[in-house]
Formats: C-alpha cells, sequence, structure tokens
C-alpha cells in the first residue's frame, strides 16, 4: 500500500486526512468528555444543552472524589501489587518461554508442558475466584498482598506469546553461542532476552495493565480497605454517587486511568512495535 | 496500633495452626464425601477450650471485626455510629470492614464461611439472611440477648418478627426500611395538582397525563419511574402484588404469584409503561427522580436523607398507595453474629449489635439516615418527636412503618428469588410479554430453584 | 552414562527448574479451580451449607431445559460474532488507514492503541455517561442533527449495541497494530507483480493485502473471540445483563448463578460449557494455523 509520493493537495489524500480526523475524533472525544466533566459543577452536567467546556471550571470533583473512598491508600495498594505481579509474570514467562523453544528436554515433556500453558489460556477468571479465596484462606493469606497477587503471579498469555516470538528468532546466534559453552542462564540472558526485548516489554506492559485493572478477584479477597486497589475504589464510588453525580465519578475514572496512558505515552514506541512483531511472528 | 495488629495476626495464626488439620480434612471430607449426613446447624457452637486461655493474658478488651456495606452518606454514619460505641466503653473494640454492596457483602461472607474464617458481627440484607441461617452459619441469639439485656420485645414487632426462626432470634433488626412515596412537590405544584401523595394507584393515574411532559414522541418527563431488576423492583412490586390482594408465596414456600390477583398486578404495571404511558423504565430511579426526569417515583426510606440533600427541588413524601387495599413491605438490612465464635467474641458481639440497635442509636442512626427507628420505646421519645416536627417527610416513614408487614418467602428466602421475579417483570414491563406466561414461567423457576431451600428447611426446622 | 544420556538429564533438569514456579502456580489457581468447578456440576450446593448433595447430570439437564440459558447461549452468539467482526472491520480500515504515508500517523497509531489498556470498569463509565440519553456526549450530538438518542438502556437490541459499541471502541486498536505490522511486512513485489498483472487498488487489496494477512486476521480473530468470552465488567458496569437478559452472557450468567443466586451447580456446568468453547476455538486456531503454516 505504500504509493510513490503524494502530492500534498490530491483529494485521496484530503480524503485520507479527514479519516485520520474523524479517527482522532473518535477516540479522543470520550476521553476527553471524562477530562472535561471532571471540572463541571455537577448542575452544569444536568444543564441543557449540553456545554463542551466548563462554563465555572471546578476543581473541586477532585478532592471529593479522592475523600470518598481512600484514594490513596488504594493508590499505593494498586502500584505495589501491580508492581510484583507484573514483575514476576515477566520473569516466569521469559524463562518458562526459553525452556519451551531451547531447551533440549524430551518432546513429550516439553509438549505436555505447552499444551498446559495453551490449556490455562481459556480458563475465565470468574470460574477461579471461589475455589482460590479457599486456598488462600488455608493458608491464611486472605486480606494481604501476597493473597492479591500470587493468583496473578504466573503467566500463560506471557509464556505462550514469548515462545511465539522466541521461535522466530534467529537459531543461528544462539547456536553459536552455545558452541562458544555458554551455559542456558548466559544464552538466555545474554542473548535471547536483548533480541526478544520488544516481545518482553509487550508482555510487561500487558501484565501491568492487566494487574492495573483487575477487579473481581481483588475485590473478594480484600475485606479492608488499607488492602484495596483502585478499580474497586472506583467501583465503590460509583456505587456511592450513583448516576447522580457524573463530575465526581469521572474525576475518579481519570485517577484510574490517567496512570495507565502516561505509562503508555513512555513506552508507547516500544509497545507498539512489540505487539505488532509478536503478532506478526505468531 | 502496628503491634496490637501484629500480635493479632500472631494469635490467629497459632489458632490456624491447630485449626488447618481439620480444616483441611473437614473440606477434604466435604468433597469426597457429598453424601454424608447433614451437620445440625442448629447444634450449639462447641465451646473452644483453647482460645480464651491465649487470648485471656493479652488483654481485657475483646476485638471483634464487623463487616458493613454502606458507603457514602451512610457509611459516614455508620462510622461514627461504631467509632462512638468504641469510645464509649473498652470492653470490646469494634472493626468495622466496608465490604462493598449488599450482594458483594453476601458473596465474601460466602467465601469467608467457605474458608472459615468470618467476621464476628456482619450486616446482612434482608433477601440473603436467611440462607446463612439455614446453613447453619448464624447464631441464635436469644440467650445473648438476655445476658446483655437487651428487651427483645421492644423491637418493632415486624422487624423483630422477620428474624425470629423456631422461636430464637437470628436477625436484629438495624438498618430496617420500607418503600415510600417520594414525589417532586414542584412539578406537582406546576400541574395544579395537591401537595400529596395519591390516596390510591387510580388517583395517581388520574394525575399522571398532567405530569407527563411529551417531546414529539418520546416521553420527556415520566409520572413515576420504576427501577430495574438489578435495582430491587421486585421488592417495590411485593407491596403492589399485596394492594391487589396477591402474593408471591405462601409461607410454605408455595407460589402464588401467577394466581389471578398477582396477574391483575403485573398487568396494572405493565399499562402503567406500555399503555398508559406514564410511568418509565429508569436506569437509576435516584438519578431520574433528582434530574427531574420523573414527577414521582417509589423508593426505600433509606434513600430520604440523600434525596432531601441533593434534590433542587422540595421533596415530598406520602404512604405507598392503595389498591384493594394497603400494602408495604419491609426491607433493608440487619445484624447477625455468625456461628462458632468463642463465649467471650459472642459476648462482646452481641453488646455492639445491642449499642447499635439500643434506643437512643437507632434514634440518632434513623434521623441521620432515613432508616426506620426499630425500638417502640425511640418512637415515642421526645428526641424522635421534635425531629418529626422538623422534618415531616421522615413521619410519613415512621407512620408508615406501623402498616408494614414481612415480606413473601418466595423474595426473600429463595437465593436470587428477587432476580427471578425481577426479570418477570422486566419481561412484562419492557417486553410487553403477556402477564400469566411470564408469572407461569416465573412459577416454575421459583419452584425449581426453592426446592432445595424447602427440604433444608425441613431438615433444620422440622 | 554416556555424555549424550547426561546431556539429556542435565537438560531435562534444567527444562524442569525453569518450568516448575510457572507450572505450578498455574496448576494451583487455574486447574484446581477449574476441577472443582466442574466436579461442582455435578452437585446441588449453596457454597455455603455443610452438605453437598451429588445429583449426577441433573444440573446439565436443568440447563439445558432452561430457557434463560439457551438465550444467554445466544446472546453470547450474537454478541461475540458482532463484536469480533465489527473490531475486525474497523482494525482493518483503520490499519489501511494509518499504513498511509500521513504525517501524524504514528501518534495515531498509539492513540488507537491506547483504549485497550485501559480499565474495563472506567471505560464503561465513560460510556454510560456518553450514551445517556439526556445529559451525554453522544445525544448532543444527535440532536444537532434532529436526532434523538436510541433508547439505549430499556431496548434489548438497542442495550447490545451500547455493549458492542463499548468493546468495539475499546479493542480495535489491538488489531490495527496487529494489522498494520502484517502489511508492512508484505513483499512489495507482490505488490509489483499484481500491477504488472493489471490489478487496481482492489485487485491488490483482495488478491495481495488479505491472503498475506491471513494469519494475522486469524490471529485478531481468536483473540477478539476469547476476549469477547471474557468481557465481564463492561457488562456488570452498563446493563447488569438487562434488560429483560438481553446482555446476559455466559461469564455474565455464571456470575450470576455462582455469587447472586448462589447455585454452585449451574455455575459448574457453565464452566464447563464456556471451557469446552474456549478450547475448541483454540484447536480451531491450531489447526487452521497449523495448515496455513501461520504458527
Amino acid at each position: 500500500m505504500h504509493s510513490k509520493s503524494t502530492s500534498a493537495f490530491s483529494l485521496a489524500s484530503v480524503l485520507a486526512y479527514l479519516g485520520l480526523a474523524i479517527v482522532v475524533a473518535i477516540i479522543g472525544l470520550p476521553l476527553l468528555w471524562m477530562v472535561l466533566a471532571s471540572f463541571k459543577e455537577s448542575a452544569e452536567i444536568y444543564q441543557i444543552p449540553v456545554t463542551w467546556i466548563p462554563q465555572r471550571p471546578t476543581l473541586m470533583n477532585y478532592p471529593d472524589a479522592w475523600n470518598a473512598v481512600p484514594f490513596a491508600t488504594y493508590f499505593r495498594n494498586s502500584i505495589f501489587t501491580t508492581a510484583c505481579a507484573a514483575g514476576s509474570k515477566v520473569l516466569l514467562a521469559i524463562s518458562c518461554a526459553y525452556a519451551l523453544v531451547y531447551v533440549k528436554a524430551p518432546k513429550r515433556l516439553k509438549d505436555v508442558t505447552f499444551l498446559v500453558i495453551l490449556t490455562a489460556l481459556m480458563v475465565p477468571a470468574q470460574v477461579t475466584i471461589v475455589p482460590n479465596y479457599i486456598t488462600m484462606s488455608h493458608l491464611d493469606w486472605v486480606n494481604t498482598y501476597q493473597g492479591i497477587i500470587l493468583p496473578n503471579a504466573a503467566t500463560a498469555f506471557g509464556t505462550f506469546m514469548l515462545r511465539q516470538y522466541y521461535m522466530g528468532l534467529p537459531h543461528e546466534v544462539i547456536e553459536a553461542a552455545e558452541m562458544d559453552g555458554a551455559t542456558h542462564m548466559q544464552r538466555l540472558w545474554l542473548v535471547v532476552v536483548p533480541m526478544a526485548q520488544p516481545a518482553i516489554v509487550t508482555v510487561g506492559i500487558f501484565a501491568v495493565v492487566s494487574e492495573w485493572n483487575d477487579f473481581l478477584w481483588p475485590m473478594i479477597v480484600t475485606n479492608s480497605n488499607d488492602m484495596r486497589t483502585l478499580p474497586i475504589g472506583l467501583f465503590g464510588l460509583f456505587q456511592t454517587e450513583g448516576m447522580q453525580n457524573w463530575g465526581i465519578i469521572m474525576a475518579g475514572t481519570v485517577f484510574v486511568v490517567l496512570p495507565v496512558i502516561v505509562l503508555f505515552i513512555r513506552t508507547q514506541k516500544w509497545i507498539v512495535d512489540g505487539i505488532a512483531a509478536g503478532a506478526v511472528r505468531g | 496500633m502496628d503491634q496490637l495488629k501484629s500480635r493479632r495476626q500472631f494469635l490467629r495464626s497459632m489458632a490456624f495452626a491447630g485449626g488447618a488439620a481439620l480444616v483441611a480434612a473437614c473440606g477434604a471430607a466435604a468433597v469426597v464425601e457429598p453424601t454424608a449426613a447433614p451437620v445440625d446447624p442448629t447444634a450449639a457452637p462447641a465451646e473452644p477450650t483453647s482460645a480464651p486461655a491465649v487470648i485471656a493474658p493479652v488483654a481485657s478488651t475483646v476485638d471483634i471485626t464487623y463487616w458493613g456495606s454502606f458507603s457514602g452518606a451512610l457509611g459516614e454514619a455508620e462510622k461514627t455510629m461504631v467509632d462512638t460505641f468504641n469510645a464509649s466503653q473498652s470492653d470490646v473494640k469494634v472493626t468495622l470492614e466496608f465490604q462493598g454492596t449488599y450482594e458483594e457483602t453476601a458473596q465474601k461472607l460466602t467465601a469467608a464461611i467457605q474458608a472459615k474464617k468470618t467476621p464476628d458481627v456482619s450486616l446482612m440484607s434482608d433477601v440473603w439472611w436467611f440462607k446463612f441461617y439455614l446453613a447453619g452459619a448464624l447464631q441464635p441469639l436469644k440467650d445473648l440477648m438476655a445476658a446483655q439485656q437487651v428487651d427483645a420485645s421492644d423491637y418493632a414487632d415486624s422487624l423483630i418478627n422477620e428474624g425470629t426462626r423456631k422461636g430464637d432470634i437470628h436477625w436484629v433488626p438495624f438498618a430496617r426500611s420500607t418503600p415510600l412515596f417520594y414525589y417532586n412537590k414542584d412539578i406537582f405544584a406546576e400541574a395544579g395538582l395537591p401537595d400529596r401523595g395519591p390516596e390510591t394507584w387510580a388517583e395517581f393515574a388520574e394525575w399522571a397525563p398532567k405530569l407527563v411532559k411529551m417531546d414529539g414522541s418520546t416521553m420527556a418527563r415520566a409520572a413515576f419511574a420504576h427501577p430495574n431488576s438489578a435495582s430491587y423492583v421486585a421488592w417495590l412490586f411485593q407491596g403492589v402484588i399485596w394492594q391487589h390482594s396477591g402474593r408471591y408465596s405462601d409461607p410454605d414456600f408455595t407460589i402464588r404469584i401467577q394466581e389471578e390477583n398477582g396477574v391483575r398486578a403485573g398487568k396494572f404495571y405493565q399499562d402503567s409503561v406500555l399503555t398508559g404511558k406514564w410511568a418509565s423504565n429508569a436506569k437509576d430511579i435516584g438519578a431520574d427522580f433528582l434530574g427531574g426526569l420523573t414527577a414521582a417515583t417509589i423508593a426505600s426510606t433509606g434513600g430520604l436523607a440523600g434525596f432531601e440533600k441533593n434534590a433542587t427541588f422540595k421533596v415530598g413524601t406520602a404512604m405507598l398507595p392503595s389498591v384493594d387495599q394497603f400494602g408495604c413491605p419491609t426491607g433493608g438490612a440487619g445484624l447477625g453474629i455468625l456461628a462458632n465464635l468463642p463465649a467471650e467474641k459472642q459476648q462482646a458481639a452481641m453488646k455492639f449489635i445491642a449499642y447499635a440497635s439500643s434506643p437512643e442509636t437507632t434514634t440518632t442512626w434513623s434521623q441521620s439516615t432515613g432508616y426506620m427507628p426499630v425500638r417502640k420505646s425511640a418512637l415515642a421519645s421526645d428526641a424522635m418527636q421534635k425531629f418529626f416536627g422538623e422534618r415531616p417527610n421522615f413521619k410519613t416513614a415512621v407512620d408508615q412503618l406501623a402498616k408494614t408487614t414481612p415480606q413473601d418467602s418466595a423474595r426473600v428466602f429463595i437465593p436470587g428469588g428477587d432476580l427471578i421475579i425481577g426479570k418477570g417483570l422486566e419481561r412484562i414491563m419492557i417486553g410487553g410479554e403477556d402477564v400469566a406466561t411470564v408469572w407461569g414461567d416465573v412459577k416454575l423457576t421459583l419452584e425449581e430453584t426453592g426446592a432445595p431451600i424447602v427440604a433444608a428447611l425441613k431438615a433444620v426446622e422440622g | 552414562m554416556t555424555s549424550r544420556q547426561l546431556f539429556q538429564i542435565r537438560e531435562t533438569l534444567v527444562f524442569i527448574a525453569l518450568v516448575s514456579i510457572n507450572v505450578t502456580l498455574l496448576t494451583v489457581f487455574i486447574f484446581y479451580p477449574l476441577g472443582k468447578g466442574i466436579e461442582l456440576s455435578l452437585y446441588q450446593w449453596d457454597f455455603i451449607s455443610p452438605v453437598q448433595t451429588f445429583v449426577g447430570a441433573k444440573n446439565y439437564v436443568r440447563m439445558w431445559t432452561d430457557r434463560t440459558f439457551w438465550q444467554v447461549m445466544q446472546n453470547t452468539l450474537v454478541y461475540t460474532f458482532f463484536s469480533v467482526i465489527s473490531t475486525i472491520l474497523c482494525a482493518f480500515g483503520l490499519a489501511l488507514l494509518l499504513s498511509l504515508p500521513l504525517r501524524g500517523r504514528e501518534f495515531v497509531r498509539g492513540l488507537v492503541f491506547l483504549p485497550t489498556l485501559l480499565s474495563g470498569a472506567a471505560i464503561a463509565l465513560v460510556f454510560n455517561y456518553i450514551l445517556d440519553g439526556r445529559y451525554g456526549l453522544l445525544q448532543n450530538f444527535l440532536s444537532m442533527v434532529g436526532l434523538k438518542s436510541p433508547e439505549w438502556y430499556t431496548n434489548p437490541q438497542w442495550a447490545m449495541v451500547s455493549i458492542i459499541l463499548t468493546v468495539v471502541w475499546k479493542q480495535s486498536g489491538y488489531g490495527a497494530v496487529i494489522l498494520i505490522a502484517g502489511m508492512q511486512n508484505i513483499d512489495h513485489t507482490l505488490y509489483e507483480a499484481a500491477s504488472i498483472d493489471g490489478a487496481g487498488r482492489w485487485g491488490k487489496l483482495w488478491n495481495v493485502t488479505i491472503p498475506s494477512l491471513a494469519p494475522m486476521l486469524l490471529f485478531v480473530t481468536v483473540t477478539g473471540i476469547l476476549g469477547a468470552f471474557q468481557s465481564f465488567e463492561i457488562i456488570k458496569v452498563m446493563t447488569n445483563g438487562g434488560p429483560i437478559n438481553a446482555t446476559n452472557i455466559l461469564v455474565y450468567n455464571l456470575y450470576e448463578r455462582g455469587f447472586v443466586a448462589f447455585e454452585a451447580g449451574p455455575a459448574g456446568v457453565l464452566t464447563v460449557v464456556i471451557f469446552v468453547i474456549m478450547l475448541a476455538v483454540t484447536l480451531l486456531q491450531l489447526k487452521i494455523g497449523e495448515k496455513s503454516n501461520a504458527l
């Protein structure tokens, strides 16, 4: 689809830029709407015709939302549990996928392991909640960080994705390292990991995002405010305010969404490349 | 504080070490021998012999955990209540842990019982406390109440009776509510209607055309708004079916909803939306009422404080309209003590419940929330009488309380019964399906879902 | 022991060391619960009483004859079909557009991918507000051209549309990014060859682009289906499965039966149904993938 140099004013390119503008509007407007509403007083939200730019901009929705549920604590908990679970996921995916692709274990063993990974991909989270809660309570880990983290510490998706990516790496390089007498650890960390960086970053981002946004499990396994995470706070805010005060709810939504947006902007280049590369090889 | 917490954790792990093997064994047994004889849930909890010995030298204060479900203004009031209790004495220290909505609290309590790690006291909603009673998860309270010198006969009869099974109390009224008719006084005045609620639904149907505002073919303002199944429409319809001389079911779980009067009541709801075109199905009745999208609605008395605080118009309240007769259910939540606690925790828990439902507390609690005062002596108190003078809307709610009836078994005792009936109402009001057909289906589903409950009830109560 | 055997043993031990933690955690926190769910499908239990009654296939029979179950199955099919098709079409359109040499396309590529990363619950709240029939953003636009917002909430079909819209908005960017990469990898000589054969724009699209993208399209389809099967939060926040069960899909129904009505048996049956469907989809993908050498 790479045409020759496009003349700046051709009809086609005008249409293409128009299309681009529409795409930006469709994706961007809901997010903009969310942010703008978070600066509106509730009287303005229930005003017809609807206003775009807040006429009497207020910052009050933010402290109101922040105080309605203990968001500061939730933030801390979200950051900590996300970092641990995502870190664990990335490490396990890197090593497990390496074993599946580059370690010369008996084929049957490898096949069975891969099948285990693949099957685990297909179990919806709702299924695992109650049995996992019971397991956690036997360990006396209900309402603890390890209770929130552990069931999310392993990864089938990340392992699967990295396996696909590793398989596409040039075998000669790894074989050469083996010839030079590099151990598995050296081959993994010095050869494979640097080459697979985009895919690893992608797996990391997905892990971070899925932890950060996880809702059902942290809700069930935590009992007290000092352990809860952000999405639960947001849902609690929604329950409290109902559909009566969109300004406060949108402010709470910004709390949850903003860190992900910032993270995304900082890692954007890697993510888009990594995902694409992972899938193209897959 | 931290020290205290770690100490508690240490004690818990001590107890756990002993119990772990047992827990594991029980869990395994339940799985391997599912047909094993039912454990008698009414059996008195075993007196734990070791726990007091471990705890005694540590402190004289008994720590108990209380699971609550209130957020927002209600949550504030609940927290104040607990803090005041903790400050007022040093024998018991209550830790309030907010668990989410009623549904979420039920989910977590279920999981906690599975894990044998329950709180000591929990708020329990009208539609699911019974399930925990049947499973033997609730402590019978009569003796504990007597020990704490709580006068059970001072509780409002219709409320305390709901939590009484086989002569013992299992569920103490706390945040109890009733449906209340709310109307927008400004809209009523503008429509030239009297400043009061309708005596009958027929009267309201006459008023309705003056309240409805059309914008082309769509209704810009409804006269009345119905909630959806997820927001307990089946609770509000409980009153309506009684008003039509019908009922959901008998106490013995014989389903009656499909009978003539039930169909008549369903038809009334259907007509209000589809042929009469004066009622809407709201996503959130509170938002619609406050936003002026409906002139009136019926919602819990627990919403009163919030409505009065947030409305930009004058809020009026009235008793529910009648049809053949008056009908209004109780609702809301009560407090229960979980079974199998050490004796001193039971006493401590009862002490807290006694405080939470005492005439003084129930007075302040109901004044700040809109929930019903649960004690007869509280109603008669000067503080209450004075408050009635200041807040006539609140008086309506309390006056109505005397005329309420405990709900039918099909909604509150069959797990998910509320949702089954509520979804039937959606088929009737939104789908426009034939009422008799829908109630026929609902009856079958209720019977099927209720069968295990009937069996369990027989085993528990004989 | 030969050095060959020694090498084998060493490799096997390394393998086990590297996979053991992951596999153990997956076993404890995914397979054990799955097994438990399957087991519960054979029992009548309310999740709390000390007794679980073995009822054999009764729960399966009950679901088979249950009107709601079939409605839920139908909803799931409709929802999955339309959300996946729309997502792929949008993703494909986006990919075509964003492959053009336009200024700012890098920024837009990033922007379209962003919603994939955001919390489902948060997005659902935002869309709840956007679709509000009176104060929402959409109504604001519609009223400019004299239209009324559909009854997203009381009309069963529109309720489903609102869910699909939200999911497509959230997920299209993911597919687009994958398809863009696929397009960049297409061998340019294929297009040149097509030009020589006299193919026009459409001819190239049809004969070169789409066939070359087949593996990526398959990947996007399958991840889309698996994702659709797990979308829970958006439905929980936006519709609660209503009205009249119109947006009640399998995972939501599982939640409702398990966590609202506390019927372990039917919830177990749904576990089995969901698992079997997802297994079938994945196996199908592997089968097709093998055939087209995509994997």
